[in-house]
């Protein structure tokens, strides 16, 4: 155990040290990350002072729902940027090198890199929302409130992980994802910035049950501001975040054991 | 029982094949085609424990899926490997800790880091007690001459400084088995003479066992004992390098400079090749034709002003058995 978590550091360190030899670069990465992501939000907001509220929603409670969506891949991608990057480690043949490391594949591909500039871009931003919206949505903050808080963030960075395992493994058959993490994620992750209530039901449905960004940020949101529009859902959903991640993961998991085996090796 | 032991082995890859143009691409989008590859075909051979052995053989041949098979990287599809007890395959975390790779064109340092940072990631990764790094790092610096830019980045070293770094991080956990894969690619004469001696010097105190893949036929003559050639999947060879000589080597070229312009257009059972200034080439197999009667015959029919007598060189006949110009003498 010890050993695991010095190899942790070591990892940490050499990446913390590659990315301080261009400073700058990683100071404006980050930035460029926070306000590539901050304009949306800044169109949003515009948008709602001429509507005063989406669906009984109003900004600082749509800000809300937002922070908990940048929070959550902020953390995420901190341990699942080798996920994300799993389709050119592959392709680039750099793989190879995993197996022949006398260590678990998955360990790492989770701590041998950590994108910090999208971790920072994401994360700062999620955390600055939650600042700015936290106070002035009514939550009354308690011991209950914040242990929720926390296990739903962590079911949320689950969830996204999962879905993350799960694409990197399609990798090892189809060695080129992209286009469909851009498919079922990215395109998803533009709806879940918005109260699911105000789609059509065939979105809504393919938000809970199949790309269930709903779980990541907008049942939670729900637990703490008590909206109207949760009338249409099931209560229990406002408690299933952290199952659902377990569960995901738990499933994506088992995907990556069975088809580990079947990797194939680019050629030189 | 030997300590590598490989036995029919096979493996084969399916290879999607592209139909071209716009219904081509349609095509492949909904109906892939695959074709079957052999890499490997039934492949058996044994190594022992110290031995230091060749692969060679063309582009294509096979050599890396052998290498990765061996090494954890890639099932077979049939057949057994056995390396020290252990099924690499099977065993990864546990064999691979026991091995070292290098792969000549996939640097396994850290790019923007000194070459001092990989070894101790190195050390971290394999586990290796403090005294054990100390004393493998300060001999393999000393041997390969790095002190001079081990603090350096990466990035700035020359290929030869990189391929010597990376030797040293696959063999900081003092690995039992050495795979190079191409170790000298690209370096100039003076670090591939480093590279080599080193490899042989390691090879000679440690008995560690060492298995090389290479195009440059200099690394075998000086490093290697044994040579296995590989060819479409098969193993073609597997001896010493001067058996090769007596197996495959039994062609002679005699030159010969006239002192005229001579014309001799046919000899039976020998090829002649027009040289420049009066001279011509015969090339023949020592078993069809006597060589003093080639001579005699030269000698009393035409004005001979010098004659050279020759062995093919072993990179040439290794040429031959790919083009499958020659067979087994």
């Amino acid at each position: 155990m010890k050993d695991v978590l010095h190899l942790i550091g070591m990892y940490t360190k050499t990446t913390a040290k590659s990315w301080f030899q261009y400073r700058v670069d990683a100071v404006l990465k980050s930035l460029a990350v926070f306000l590539r992501e901050a304009t949306g939000i800044i169109v949003i907001w515009f948008t709602l002072l001429k509507f005063d509220d989406l669906n009984g929603w109003n900004i600082y409670e749509m800000l809300f729902l937002f922070s908990l969506l940048f929070l959550t891949y902020g953390i995420m991608i901190i341990f699942f940027t080798g996920l994300r990057d799993f389709g050119s480690t592959v392709r680039s043949g750099n793989f190879d090198r995993f197996i022949l490391r006398p260590r678990g594949l998955l360990f790492q591909i989770i701590f041998v890199n950590s994108d910090w500039f999208a971790a920072l871009g994401h994360g700062g931003l999620g955390i600055t929302l939650f600042l700015i919206s936290a106070g002035k949505v009514g939550i009354r903050w308690n011991m209950y409130n914040a242990v929720y808080y926390i296990f739903t963030v962590a079911g949320g960075v689950l969830i996204q992980g999962a879905v993350f395992l799960f694409l990197a493994t399609l990798n090892i058959y189809l060695l080129q994802t992209n286009s469909l993490k851009g498919l079922i994620y990215w395109n998803m992750r533009k709806f879940a910035g918005y109260p699911i209530s105000i789609f059509h039901k065939a979105i809504q449905f393919f938000m809970i049950y199949v790309m269930p960004f709903a779980f990541v940020n907008y049942f939670p949101a729900q637990y703490l501001l008590r909206k109207d529009d949760m009338s249409d859902y099931p209560e229990i959903f406002m408690y299933l975040t952290p199952a659902v991640g377990i569960v995901m993961y738990l499933i994506a998991y088992l995907f990556w054991r069975f088809s580990i085996r079947f990797y194939k090796s680019s050629g030189n | 029982m030997s300590f590598i032991e490989v036995k029919n082995v096979s493996k084969t890859f399916k290879i999607s094949k592209r139909r071209s143009g716009v219904p081509g691409m349609l095509a492949n989008l909904f109906v892939p085609k695959f074709e079957k590859k052999e890499a490997v075909k039934n492949i058996g051979f044994n190594i022992e424990k110290g031995e230091m052995v060749g692969f060679i053989g063309p582009n294509g041949a096979g050599k890396s899926t052998t290498i990765k098979m061996l090494s954890g990287i890639l099932y077979p599809d049939s057949g057994e490997i056995n390396v020290g007890g252990y099924i690499p395959y099977k065993q990864r975390k546990s064999y691979v800790g026991r091995i070292g790779v290098v792969f000549g064109q996939k640097s396994q340092l850290q790019w923007d880091l000194p070459v001092i940072d990989s070894f101790e990631l190195m050390k971290a990764i394999y586990s290796v007690p403090d005294d054990v790094y100390k004393k493998n790092l300060s001999r393999f610096t000393e041997m390969l001459d790095m002190s001079g830019f081990i603090e350096q980045p990466v990035r700035q070293l020359s290929l030869g400084q990189k391929m010597r770094a990376d030797i040293v991080a696959a063999l900081i956990h003092s690995p039992e088995i050495v795979f190079f894969d191409e170790p000298t690619i690209g370096v100039d004469v003076v670090g591939k003479e480093t590279i080599r001696s080193f490899i042989r010097e390691l090879n000679e105190q440690d008995n560690v066992t060492m298995i090389f893949t290479t195009h440059d036929m200099q690394d075998i003559e000086k490093t290697c004992k044994r040579l296995i050639i590989i060819d479409e999947g098969s193993k073609v060879y597997d001896g010493t390098l001067s058996g090769i000589r007596e197996k495959y080597g039994t062609s002679r070229q005699l030159d010969v400079e006239f002192g005229c312009m001579e014309d001799i257009s046919s000899i039976d059972k020998v090829d002649i090749i027009e040289l420049e200034n009066n001279k011509k080439r015969f090339v023949f197999e020592s078993r069809d034709v006597h060589i003093n009667e080639l001579m005699n015959h030269l000698l009393s029919n035409y004005s001979v002003r010098d004659i050279n007598i020759s062995e093919p060189e072993i990179e040439s006949i290794i040429r031959r058995i790919y083009n499958k110009e020659v067979v087994e003498a």
